[in-house]
């Protein structure tokens, strides 16, 4: 984990100066502003990837049974722009992520906000903060 | 003619995202920083002795003196202005941008005719999910304009190029006094552009429009017969407006005009943005 890199991004909201982040589809059209969702897990793989990041986490459900999940990111240069890198995400890293699930698959999706294991949030470049209404 | 509100197409989804937008909480603040590659400060920009740039500075210059739109630059968010539409109770809305809404602050309503006002009304039941943008195809001239994502301008004597980063668009403006073309060409998603000198504005008049355009990811629509009319003007060294006329009988009843702010982005590039490489979103439309 790049601490340092993702230290200087990760704040904790008090203002609010969110600059535009690359917007490659309507929120509304995959994800669910009105199912929010997080989960904890560990990351598997990371698609460093245009037109959006995505990384995917083995997480347990409530019945202790493990399932993959995938979240979605906001572009890589957009992320690059606030200060994340390819590298600011490992498999193995442990995390816990705050986003929004996909209408049509219930393990899939945006991704809002990522804790990383030593407690740091940072922003994760999701359309859901760009797309008002 | 009546628009086309949130409340026709979409009240318990828009309800709950407005919830969340008001229960969450997390911003951040941007670093203005690039991992991709070192900062290269962008030479002739006028700074003060600290290194800050003075972007009320005057525009620079081309050789043949004419204002020099050469650059990086970001759209600027309009925040604060009125959504055009309100919620499903009649509440105003959180202010939008004109990416979204190409219509935010204007004072008239955009003169729909019916057709197109049914274009909008159906593009925004499907959640945008035909916009160009989504499936890796070109957004058009005004979605460009108002992309979060950087624009160069590359200002030669007889030739403006515009390059986007957002689905890595091009477009050409011939400023070498070449009429638009009248011989039925090809409809682009970008149209075909000309440009002139009126004093310090450079005014780019564009036909050849395809059929299914979208202004704004809302949806509005912009047919084959528009024709849109952009003035460029340089407001300062780091202020570039745009006044954008639409044109388009089949879509609208008359010409409205919107302005387009964006501003200079110093000591940085555009980066490659490939969107093809791995898109995944549209098996969730």
């Amino acid at each position: 984990m790049d601490v340092k890199v993702l230290a200087a991004v990760a704040v904790f909201a008090s203002v609010a100066t969110a600059a535009p982040v690359a917007a490659h589809h309507s929120f509304a059209a995959e994800y669910d502003a009105g199912k929010p969702v997080t989960i904890a897990g560990v990351v598997t793989k990371i698609e460093w990837t245009n037109p959006h990041a995505r990384f995917y986490i083995d997480a347990r459900d409530d019945s202790g049974a493990v399932r993959s999940w995938e979240f979605e990111l906001g572009s890589p240069n957009s992320l690059m722009r606030r200060g994340w890198t390819r590298n600011s995400l490992k498999p193995g890293d442990s995390v816990s992520v705050e986003g929004f699930v996909a209408r049509k698959d219930p393990h899939v999706a945006n991704a809002r906000s990522v804790t990383l294991s030593d407690g740091k949030k940072v922003f994760a470049g999701s359309s859901f903060d760009t797309q008002t209404p | 003619m009546t628009q086309p509100t949130v409340a026709d197409v979409a009240k318990a989804p828009i309800m709950a995202f407005i919830t969340a937008l008001l229960t969450v909480t997390i911003v951040v603040l941007p670093l203005g920083v690039s991992a991709q590659w070192p900062p290269y400060p962008t030479p002739n920009a006028p700074r003060a002795a600290s290194g800050q740039p003075d972007l009320e500075a005057p525009a620079l210059r081309t050789a043949d003196g004419h204002p020099d739109l050469t650059g990086v630059w970001q759209y600027v968010r309009r925040e604060g202005l009125p959504a055009r539409r309100n919620g499903p109770f009649g509440q105003p809305l959180p202010g939008t941008d004109q990416f979204w809404d190409i219509a935010t602050g204007m004072k008239e309503p955009i003169p729909f005719r019916a057709s197109a006002a049914e274009v909008l009304r159906q593009r925004m039941a499907d959640n945008s999910k035909d916009n160009p943008d989504a499936h890796c195809l070109p957004l058009g001239v005004m979605q460009l304009h108002t992309h979060p994502d950087p624009r160069r301008i590359v200002q030669t004597p007889r030739l403006v190029v515009m390059l986007w980063e957002a689905n890595g668009s091009v477009r050409q403006i011939f400023t070498d006094g070449r009429p638009l073309p009248n011989n039925d060409p090809q409809p682009w998603y970008l149209g075909y552009s000309v440009g002139r000198w009126d004093g310090d504005t450079l005014v780019v008049e564009t036909t050849g429009f395809r059929d299914d355009g979208w202004l704004d990811v809302f949806g509005t629509p912009l047919t084959s017969a528009a024709k849109v009319t952009e003035r460029f003007r340089r407001m300062n060294f780091g202020t570039l407006d745009i006044e954008v006329t639409v044109d388009d009988p089949k879509a609208y009843t008359k010409p409205w005009t919107v302005t387009i702010r964006q501003r200079i982005m110093l000591d940085t590039d555009l980066m490659e943005f490939i969107c093809q490489e791995n898109e995944k979103s549209s098996r969730y439309f």
